[in-house]
């Protein structure tokens, strides 16, 4: 394997003012991902769901979940905050009117990877799955993640998506971060990481390096776990001749790196 | 460069590694009532604790994590200031207890792993990840891949969960009574128990001194289907993914240690798996649920820290509650009543979870 490229990326980040289709809260996930089967799915969910549509070139309102099963494909997914309001909202039901009063419908996102299995069910991606929960060095570590799942051999394709909400019980949680750079922002977006083969147009990857910088401002507000994957996805999107550097974390966290290149193979 | 398990330590209701073993041996259980969360808001009444202090203090899970993690690192002679050492932790409910108790209580860099390997060790690169039930295999299938890509000269596995009144709560509401004990692949079976508990090891390469077992190969899958019901085509995928990854053959395996979660659906699913990947060999099984519970993301790592022990110790703990197996497990051999020697052959372990995500570990004596 002589590196790894990107073969695919995408940002969703509702409220933002940016060139392509707008991206929609999630309430209105709808309009992206179709009607069926988005009841009890939490909005960092919707909102990775959308990226990854939007990545996959699907049209809106064209359902993703249709598709045969890709055993190859991988999803390594990034966010800290994705179910806390769940959680806490099971609390609060089953504290006022007991287990009776809870859907079984909500038990998958009592489970914090669910976001990432979410992911998988819904465009049938097969290969190994997981949600990395690090904190704010999350985004970088997933793509460090899913490099070595390529170079392993574990799978083809990796999709690498970040997502976080800006609920009630996110956005409190958050304000106790020791760290942040900002009110949390609600966004998603995703990367698609494939082996690099001879011949071919690449974005070169490297390894995530320890990167101990001033705070990292892409611009877009603090997306935490997500906050990794957005930048490296804007990058992507926007990128100039020369390499360029991806930072996230916080002094809590630690930081992490991630050098983007136009280079071709081979 | 193949992998190799230098050191492991385990936290379950039984006591440490070595506790556990003896007290599965004996088939002994954890097994007690729900000592915190109020039973009858939740439909749950019993559970596996560790027996500690207040089960509502603070990041119990945490302090496990570091207890295992130092004891493993201390056992391993690695030192993380003078050789390449990641942490990679796996974890189905994360601190997430600390959240429901009081939102404003948890600092979110508390809702991870790092500050607790941290407070062992001087490990800069730590990854947490959710994985549900089966996050400690897919921990330890990351933390091979890194040693054997030479990325690092050992890697600390871990993984850790306490209980959550959300889980517990999803449990009892999909039960009609609350479940007296964990049953695993029996016919009176009647669900899941929580279990609790942290176990760690550490991996380093194949040239290193006198391990305690060989890491043959972990395989991955998800179902990519359904978010909560076991898929037996999902689960076949991550065993034959291991046998792939370390070409090696079903019939190379002596023993199962069964993920055995007691619920309608996950023992015949599994069992079904079984007949289809291991039917000609018939393997022994055992399953540890109900005697620790299921401990979900440190399910798979207490299942690697006991199949350490069957392969050193030279003997299988049997299936604690089990009474009369179900019809589809007529293809492995569970061990019943009284332990029995282990083959020399490969140990494989399996764990499941939410979600659809399946981790499938093999390993054998160095």
């Amino acid at each position: 394997m002589t590196g790894v490229a990107i073969t695919g990326s995408a940002v969703y980040l509702p409220g933002a003012d940016r060139p392509g289709p707008p991206a929609y809260p999630p309430e209105l996930a709808r309009k992206v991902l179709g009607r069926k089967r988005l009841l009890f799915k939490e909005p960092a969910t919707r909102l990775a769901l959308c990226a990854v549509h939007r990545m996959l070139g699907l049209p809106d309102g064209e359902p993703g979940h249709d598709r045969p099963l890709e055993p190859r494909t991988a999803v390594v997914a990034s966010s800290n905050l994705g179910n806390v309001e769940t959680v806490a909202d099971i609390v609060r039901t089953v504290r006022a009117d007991g287990w009776r009063a809870v859907s079984p419908l909500a038990a998958p996102n009592a489970s914090s990877n669910v976001l990432a299995s979410a992911v998988a069910g819904w465009f049938r991606f097969g290969g190994p799955n997981f949600l990395v929960c690090s904190g704010a060095t999350g985004g970088l570590d997933a793509v460090a993640v899913a490099v070595r799942l390529l170079r392993a051999r574990r799978a083809d394709r990796v999709v690498v998506v970040g997502a976080e909400p800006a609920d009630e019980v996110a956005t409190a949680l958050h304000e106790r971060r020791t760290a942040q750079s900002g009110p949390l922002r609600a966004g998603a977006a995703c990367l698609s990481l494939t082996a690099a083969t001879r011949g071919v147009p690449i974005l070169r990857v490297s390894s995530p390096v320890d990167a101990p910088e001033s705070p990292p401002d892409a611009g877009f507000g603090d997306s935490y776990g997500a906050h990794g994957i957005i930048a490296a996805a804007l990058a992507v999107q926007d990128l100039p001749a020369d390499p360029v550097r991806v930072v996230c974390g916080d002094p809590a966290d630690g930081w992490r790196a991630l050098e983007l290149e136009r280079r071709s193979v081979g | 460069m193949p992998a190799l398990i230098a050191a492991s330590a385990a936290r379950t209701c039984l006591g440490d590694e070595q506790e556990t073993y003896a007290a599965l041996l004996a088939g002994r259980s954890g097994l007690g009532p729900l000592r915190h969360i109020d039973p009858d808001s939740v439909h749950v009444r019993y559970g596996y604790h560790v027996p500690d202090a207040d089960p509502e203090t603070p990041l119990r899970p945490s302090a496990w994590l570091a207890e295992c993690a130092g004891r493993a690192l201390k056992q391993s002679g690695v030192d993380p200031r003078r050789q390449r050492v990641l942490a990679v932790v796996g974890t189905g409910l994360r601190e997430l207890r600390a959240v429901e108790r009081e939102v404003g209580g948890v600092r979110t860099e508390q809702l991870h792993f790092a500050g607790a390997v941290q407070s062992v060790a001087p490990i800069a690169e730590v990854c947490t990840l959710a994985g549900a039930c089966s996050a400690g295999g897919h921990a330890l299938a990351l933390g091979q891949d890194a040693i054997e890509l030479g990325d690092a000269d050992a890697v600390l596995v871990a993984a850790a969960d306490g209980m959550t009144e959300s889980m517990l709560a999803m449990m009892g509401r999909v039960v009609d009574e609350p479940t007296d004990a964990l049953r695993p692949f029996d016919t009176g079976r009647t669900g899941v128990l929580l279990g609790e508990g942290a176990a760690a090891l550490v991996l380093v390469p194949e040239s290193s001194g006198s391990p305690l077992a060989r890491l043959v190969a972990t395989g991955l899958s998800c179902d990519a289907g359904h978010e909560t019901a076991p898929d037996v085509d999902g689960i076949c995928r991550a065993m034959r993914d291991a046998f792939d990854r370390a070409d090696r053959h079903p019939a190379d395996v002596g023993l199962v240690i069964a993920h055995g979660t007691g619920t309608a659906l996950n023992d015949p699913a599994e069992a079904t798996a079984l007949h289809r990947i291991h039917g000609a060999s018939a393997p022994l099984a055992t399953a540890l649920k109900g005697a620790i519970g299921h401990t979900s993301g440190s399910s798979a790592l207490h299942g690697v820290a006991v199949a350490i022990e069957c392969l050193r110790q030279g003997r299988i703990p049997p299936v604690v509650g089990l009474r009369e197996p179900i019809e589809e497990a007529r293809s492995v051999r569970l061990v019943r009543g009284t332990p029995v020697p282990t083959p020399r052959k490969l140990v494989q372990v399996n764990a499941f979870g939410f979600g659809g995500v399946n981790a499938v570990t093999l390993l054998e004596t160095a």
